[in-house]
């Protein structure tokens, strides 16, 4: 090791607090690009793997009923590869020891295995048998939540009647990575799962005889980014079957939610490491002038002694590549571990045969080259300043700052009241520019950070609220396997415990608004409805109209429709007639794309006196009431799926709040990083700086917390308005992130109350005090008397 | 042409009509003006003069950390004024060793080291402890320039000039944060280098009690070389006072 290099290494041990500060900043920063680009990585390549695998389809077709052999024409439409027709229907299931009914999906599978579209993987058991018809294969987490193995028996109502099943093995498929049921916001494994039956069985079951209701598709993948023009060929070709919805994979709910977070990913891999590593540069820069300033008279006998200027460069450059190499070793590391944390994370959250976290050479090459390449431009800037000194220049003081007034001193009668300490204060803030403003950048960013990630929560907490708290508000959803009557009303009114009951109707059309069209449903409300209360943009509740429509806002904007105009509506069941529609009210909701109406002008549409499709329950709540109420919901055959919202609201709970939690400690720590680092580095530098000048304070009488109250004014003024201004910016970053999730399933709500910005502003104090914890120690320790005799 | 009448085995510098002006903010200080100057092989040139007379700018010239603002340096048959900044360095490395008023050690290297900071550059350096033994101090050598008094810093720095082998030996004011015995005893150091190692030795000092010590006195004032005499018996440094 040289001498150079000795000098370097105790340079660097000696001011190893500043050192941990930038290179933690660094650090956090690759160590977030290495995370989120790894977890990035690692769904995209387990999503194509499991896609491929599976035969993901590229399209599907939802159906009345469909003879099979008139199928073939769709698949011999041009772009069209393969076709598979298969039988899809929701289903409640009777668990031993779960009291209340479950919900199900059951899909039908060839009676033999074979390569087919969105095939199963098996994960235990095998595939069907000869040996009996009424075999299952169950989703694997539903399997694994009930503890259900090969062998098992469980029971289904399918087309009304209860089934036993045979559970023959457990299964994953890539439709299901992100699995909801209807009207679920997260995956809820204990109260929804798949089930693929025989082909033969499902057609016996249902009264499908040679017929299917989905039809799911291949196409040729010049035409996979833009299916439009072939799917509505298809669509008409089938429409005499009632076709439903035609959902291209892009709208495909588990592949839209997987894809949504990888491109999540792809943007934070970018977006957050490109905060924090600016940060570091600034900061790297200010630290950088300062020590290449400190030093100038070893520069200055450096090179009278004959080091060269690149020698003398490379010197300081070696202190910043250091600080980058280090930094970006631990990145690498902290972000491959957690890459690993996400990964778990998501194994969770997404269902595939095999998610691993990889180790990404490239990416950590990157990593690395960034945090170097950002420590050496931060560097760079401070340490050409001393270069441009002629070495007898660089060997005399530098010449004093220009003292001169600062600004502020012309607001005479807000100056004049200043006692001298905060003069110094605001000099000082003032003068040193560069510094200032890299502190002020810093809070700006740490603010953003933490408002952004408070609104996230908050837009979460309001969500659900305004979901399930304000907008549906029974405590049990009972969706009808078929159409009833009246007196469905009346039966669901007489089960133990209800308070009310209220019935709904759903209706499959299509909306119509000249070039405009989207498939959809109307649910029908009764005009009082108290257990769904839409509302609207200012959370009022809306009123039901007797004639007309509440629409949502996202299905109104799609459809280019406004309050007070008209749509048409075509029924796919029953009549399928095609009315004018007027758009009575805007209603504002965060998932999907409701429509309301009155449920008796909704039924005379369809042309019945009033149809019932579902039943929604306000109960005692009475635990014994409860438990007799889900008893004889488990024994009705006519009930397609039972949703409780308290199931909702908890399983919601369990994850989804546990998840926060953790997300609101990774975003304080990366935060308070960013803080803590950068003001400690400006009070360091500054303390460095003006080491004389204080020591002269300490002389005249000044005692070491009155100096570092003058270090702590500074450091709190900077700190609160780089806060201040970076408020603002984590508001913007959270709407450009609600314009992101924004899609027809999902909003993202930009909701802030005082609570995020003055928990902002407390943390970013509570930070700046830390770190001057820290400065007051160095301040305790300082030799003054060396100080004032050291030469300038 | 100058070099013609140049006599390049006596004349180790040259500077001819040499102007150097400071620009301190929008303040123009001329600190030299229309110096001309020879500085031969193997003499011990003393340069006094009162502080701002220019006697720092003339070896910071002389020692190529410094440019002129008009006028020629030559370096024995080389024009230094028209040296690139890398022949700047390569000169400095090669052939002169600064002592500082203040030693400039580093302050977080040891004897050793600081002296090793030179001897790391040179091609043909000495060997790091004898030159500490040069100076008596490689007793010391893993001391820290904190733990060294003024004297033994100086002797430091003088080692660290030394150990590279230069020709050219540039002091500026030694002595002056000495004390009076440690100052004599660095002259004599300074003294012996150049009688009996052969450096050409140019010492600058607003102490004109040194001067006695010299081959040759040059007097600055104001910018400007006032006097030059020759001192064919020169004292040896124990016998001076200040």
């Amino acid at each position: 090791m040289s001498v150079l290099d000795r000098k370097l290494r105790r340079d660097m041990m000696s001011s190893w607090v500043l050192l941990l500060a930038i290179t933690s900043i660094i650090t956090v920063g690759v160590a977030e690009y290495v995370a989120f680009g790894s977890a990035y990585a690692n769904l995209t390549e387990a999503k194509r793997r499991y896609y491929a695998q599976c035969r993901m389809a590229d399209f599907s077709i939802d159906l009345k009923k469909v003879p099979t052999a008139e199928l073939a024409p769709v698949a011999e439409l041009p772009g069209v590869a393969a076709v598979r027709s298969r039988i899809r229907f929701n289903a409640t299931v009777a668990l031993e020891g779960v009291p209340r009914p479950l919900n199900g999906m059951v899909l039908s599978l060839p009676d033999r295995r074979e390569p087919v579209i969105d095939d199963i993987v098996l994960r235990s058991g095998g595939y069907f048998t000869d040996r009996r018809q009424n075999e299952v294969i169950v989703n694997d987490r539903f399997a694994r939540t009930h503890n259900l193995q090969p062998g098992d028996w469980i029971h289904l109502v399918l087309n009304n009647r209860r089934q036993e099943l045979f559970v023959v093995g457990t299964a994953v498929s890539s439709e299901f990575v992100y699995l909801l049921g209807p009207g679920a916001i997260i995956p809820d494994p204990e109260h929804y799962g798949v089930f693929y039956i025989k082909q033969t069985y499902a057609e016996d079951v249902f009264d499908f005889d040679g017929a299917a209701n989905q039809l799911l598709g291949l196409l040729a993948p010049e035409l996979r980014e833009r299916p439009g023009g072939v799917l509505q060929r298809a669509e008409r070709m089938l429409s005499p079957y009632g076709v439903f919805i035609t959902t291209p994979l892009v709208d495909q709910a588990s592949n839209k939610y997987l894809s949504q977070e990888i491109d999540g990913l792809r943007m934070f891999a970018v977006f957050m490491p490109t905060i924090f590593l600016t940060v570091a540069a600034l900061v790297l820069n200010v630290l950088l002038s300062r020590l290449a300033e400190q030093q100038r008279t070893v520069v200055g006998t450096l090179k009278a002694i004959g080091y060269s200027d690149p020698q003398v460069f490379f010197h300081f450059l070696k202190f910043a590549l250091a600080i980058g190499i280090l930094g970006g070793l631990l990145g690498c590391v902290l972000g491959y571990y957690l890459a690993a944390l996400m990964n778990i994370a998501y194994r969770g959250t997404f269902e595939f045969p095999e998610l691993n976290n990889h180790f990404y050479l490239g990416l950590h090459s990157t990593g690395m080259l960034i945090s170097v390449l950002c420590a050496v431009l931060g560097s760079i800037h401070g340490t050409r300043a001393v270069l441009k000194l002629r070495p007898a220049e660089a060997m005399r003081p530098k010449p004093p700052r220009q003292g001169g007034a600062v600004l502020l001193e012309h607001v005479g009668w807000f100056w004049t009241r200043l006692s001298s300490g905060w003069r110094m204060v605001l000099r000082s803030i003032v003068r040193s520019r560069m510094r200032t403003a890299a502190g002020v950048f810093a809070a700006a960013m740490g603010a953003a950070v933490l408002v952004a990630g408070f609104m996230m929560i908050e837009a979460t907490v309001y969500l659900i609220d305004f979901q399930f708290r304000w907008i549906q508000r029974s405590d049990i959803e009972l969706t009808l396997k078929d159409e009833r009557g009246i007196d469905a009303l009346a039966e669901a009114a007489r089960l133990p415990g209800v308070d009310r009951a209220e019935p709904t109707l759903n209706v499959a059309c299509t909306f119509i608004n000249g070039l405009h069209r989207k498939k959809g449903g109307i649910t029908g409300l009764t005009h009082d409805a108290r257990l769904t209360v839409p509302h609207d943009r200012a959370a009022r509740p809306i009123r039901i109209p007797s004639a007309g429509l509440v629409m949502s806002r996202k299905l109104a904007e799609i459809l280019h429709l406004k309050r007070g105009d008209t749509v048409l509506v075509q029924t796919i069941k029953g009549l399928r007639r095609t009315y004018r529609v007027p758009v009575v009210e805007i209603a504002d909701g965060y998932l999907g794309t409701a429509v309301y109406a009155d449920i008796n002008y909704l039924s005379r549409l369809i042309g019945e006196e009033l149809a019932v499709s579902g039943v929604q329950l306000a109960t005692d709540r009475k635990a014994k009431h409860t438990a007799a109420l889900w008893r004889e919901l488990k024994r009705l055959p006519a009930l397609e799926a039972v949703n409780s919202r308290a199931d909702m609201i908890e399983s919601i709970n369990e994850t989804l709040i546990k998840h926060m939690n953790i997300f609101i400690g990774m975003i304080v720590i990366f935060a308070g990083v960013i803080f803590f680092g950068s003001i400690l580095n400006a009070s360091l530098v500054s303390l460095a700086e003006r080491t004389r000048e204080l020591a002269t304070l300490r002389v005249l009488g000044y005692g070491p917390w009155q100096i570092g109250s003058l270090m702590l004014r500074e450091s709190l003024i900077v700190t609160l308005i780089g806060t201040v201004l970076g408020m603002p910016i984590g508001y913007m970053l959270t709407v450009g992130m609600a314009r992101m999730y924004d899609s027809e399933m999902f909003r993202f709500p930009v909701v802030s109350s005082p609570g995020t910005y003055i928990w902002t502003i407390m943390l970013a104090v509570a930070f700046a005090l830390v770190a001057h914890l820290v400065v007051q120690r160095t301040i305790h320790r300082m030799d003054w008397l060396e100080a004032l005799q050291a030469k300038e | 042409m100058i070099e013609t009448i140049v006599n390049a085995d006596h004349v180790l510098l040259r500077l001819e009509h040499v102007d150097k002006v400071f620009q301190m903010g929008q303040l123009a200080v001329k600190a030299l003006s229309d110096v001309s100057l020879t500085i031969r092989q193997g003499e011990f040139l003393v340069m006094t003069g009162p502080s701002g007379s220019g006697k720092s700018t003339i070896l910071n010239i002389v020692g190529g950390l410094d440019s002129v603002t008009a006028g020629e340096v030559w370096f024995r048959q080389r024009r230094m004024t028209a040296f690139t900044s890398s022949e700047l360095t390569r000169y400095r490395r090669d052939t002169v060793g600064f002592i500082f008023q203040f030693y400039n050690l580093v302050p977080n290297l040891s004897a050793e080291e600081n002296v090793m900071v030179s001897t790391e550059l040179s091609s043909d350096p000495m060997d790091v402890v004898e030159a500490l033994q040069l100076v008596g101090l490689d007793e010391r050598r893993h001391h820290f320039p904190s733990q060294l008094s003024g004297g033994e810093q100086q002797r430091v720095a003088i080692a660290r000039a030394l150990a590279k082998n230069p020709a050219l030996l540039l002091c500026d004011e030694p002595t002056g944060a000495l004390d009076f015995s440690t100052g004599k005893r660095v002259l004599r150091m300074l003294v012996d280098l150049n009688r009996q190692l052969g450096k050409t030795i140019v010492l600058i000092t607003h102490n004109s009690a040194i001067a006695p010590i010299a081959d040759r006195v040059v007097r600055l004032r104001s910018g400007q070389v006032v006097e030059i005499h020759d001192n064919p018996e020169p004292v040896p440094p124990e016998e001076i006072t200040w």
